[in-house]
């Protein structure tokens, strides 16, 4: 991170080579076309690339930053096709994720796709539907509620315990306690 | 958990909000509102992290898609066309004005500041030290002056590094826009900090380099550019030596070797080296700069 804060732009070449891929695929997941997905990647690579210097090594990996950012940018490119919502300045913002402390380290790196369908996989349907329309549709709670025809308690409710079904099926067991809360 | 009250929120309705909040979903109004509860707070909000301990996992839950080819070099275009304004703002902040770079004044002026001088005439140093009570102020400000000429001095030399390297890599930029071209990024082999720069390699073999970051050559040192084909036989290019800047450019004509050429960096005890002398400085792969 300190060469790619220095602006060496082979650091920024590896850090494509390592997750381009991956961020090419959540810009598409959430735009459905290439061409604006190609858009994001360059644009969230490019602000990784000035703003490598923000990277808070304390707050997650380097993976989590740059797709978080990527993911944040998708989003924001949906958004902007629909004209009546309210939007944040993705410029000066950085994504909330990346504002919280990271407790959970890097757990996700020891992650595999299949893992992690097995997760979605113990949390309910209707649960799943609404992390979905949040995370990779772009939609705000009140908007998944009139999408869904369910009142926004219930949608608040069914994005909470869907994280924490999902925090309880990739959390590895821990001996000894210490994961209550 | 004690219940308080900021940004209009209380605890429970950060509570409330917490998993649209760390998956994105509230309004930028809510969030923010979200944001400065936490930043005040007095309470961990333990909840808060723990829900968004799960969110960069559902990066996993997405289906791979392969990314165009060019998108890499589109990238890397971009950010080197991003640095290129980066370095002449820089060069602008940097540059210190005639007036500036020449103009001791300031310093002493603050160190006497009863001293009874008229401050349109300047100063004027030797009636200043025929003043023993302030000969050591002064000697101090001429050390300060002295410094300031040698500060100067290295900056002039960055500033030279920075407008050979901006200069380099707009020289590269445009060779590299060319049809059939190839861009190369040179770097380090093994990640290492060191030199780092751009090559571009045209339809007709000819090569448009820049480098950075490189120590000064000594004597009849020569950092010599290699292309290494499908042969993987190195070819030697040319050569340049390099001043305190750190940063030099070079343009040589060359016949082409053929895609994904590598193109690589060395340092030669002297000019005219048929093999590379390791280690190898810097090395990048040339691709197509345009993608179609």
């Amino acid at each position: 991170m300190d060469r790619l804060a220095g602006g060496d732009l082979g650091a920024l070449e590896l850090l494509y080579e390592q997750f381009g891929a991956m961020a090419f695929s959540i810009a598409y997941r959430i735009t459905g076309d290439r061409s604006a997905a190609e858009d994001v990647v360059q644009d969230a690579f490019l602000g990784a690339w000035r703003n490598a210097g923000r990277y808070v090594d304390a707050r997650g990996s380097v993976r989590t930053w740059l797709l978080s950012i990527v993911h944040h940018r998708a989003i924001d490119a949906v958004r902007r096709r629909r004209p009546t919502v309210e939007l944040p300045d993705s410029e000066t913002n950085l994504p909330d994720s990346l504002t919280l402390p990271d407790t959970w380290g890097d757990v996700e790196l020891r992650l595999d796709r299949d893992e992690m369908q097995v997760a979605l996989g113990t949390i309910s349907v209707v649960q799943r539907e609404a992390i979905e329309l949040a995370y990779f549709g772009g939609l705000t709670q009140t908007e998944i509620a009139q999408k869904t025809g369910v009142p926004l308690g219930t949608v608040k409710g069914r994005l909470r315990l869907g994280l924490q079904g999902l925090r309880a099926a990739l959390m590895p067991p821990v001996d000894g306690g210490g994961g209550g809360g | 958990m004690a219940e308080h009250t900021f940004a209009g929120l209380t605890c429970s309705d950060v509570q409330d909000l917490g998993a649209g909040f760390v998956l994105g979903a509230l309004t930028p109004t809510e969030s923010d509102a979200v944001r400065r509860h936490l930043a005040e707070c007095p309470e961990l909000h333990a909840e808060m992290a723990e829900l968004n301990s799960v969110v960069p996992a559902l990066f996993e839950a997405v289906e791979p898609v392969a990314p165009p080819a060019g998108l890499k070099d589109r990238i890397l275009a971009a950010a080197a066309a991003d640095l290129e304004a980066r370095l002449a703002t820089a060069q602008q902040a940097a540059a210190p004005s005639p007036a500036e770079a020449t103009r001791p004044a300031p310093p002493a002026r603050r160190a006497v500041p009863t001293l009874p001088v008229e401050p349109a005439r300047g100063w004027d140093l030797g009636a200043l030290l025929r003043r023993p009570v302030w000969a050591a102020i002064a000697a101090a400000a001429l050390v300060a002056a002295l410094a300031l000429g040698a500060w100067n001095a290295q900056l002039r030399d960055e500033v030279a590094g920075l407008e050979t390297y901006r200069n380099g890599v707009v020289q590269v930029l445009d060779a590299a826009a060319k049809p059939g071209a190839q861009l190369a990024v040179l770097a380090d082999p093994n990640g290492a900090a060191g030199p780092t720069g751009l090559a571009a390699v045209g339809e007709d073999g000819g090569v448009a380099m820049v480098m950075r970051n490189l120590a000064p050559t000594a004597g009849s040192q020569v950092y010599e550019a290699w292309l290494i084909g499908a042969g993987q036989v190195p070819v030697a290019i040319g050569g340049f030596q390099v001043g305190g800047s750190g940063s030099a450019s070079f343009v040589t004509a060359h016949a082409f070797l053929g895609e994904g050429v590598v193109v690589a960096l060395t340092l030669e005890p002297q000019e005219g080296a048929k093999t590379p002398t390791m280690p190898i400085l810097a090395l990048g792969t040339a691709r197509a700069a345009q993608s179609s």
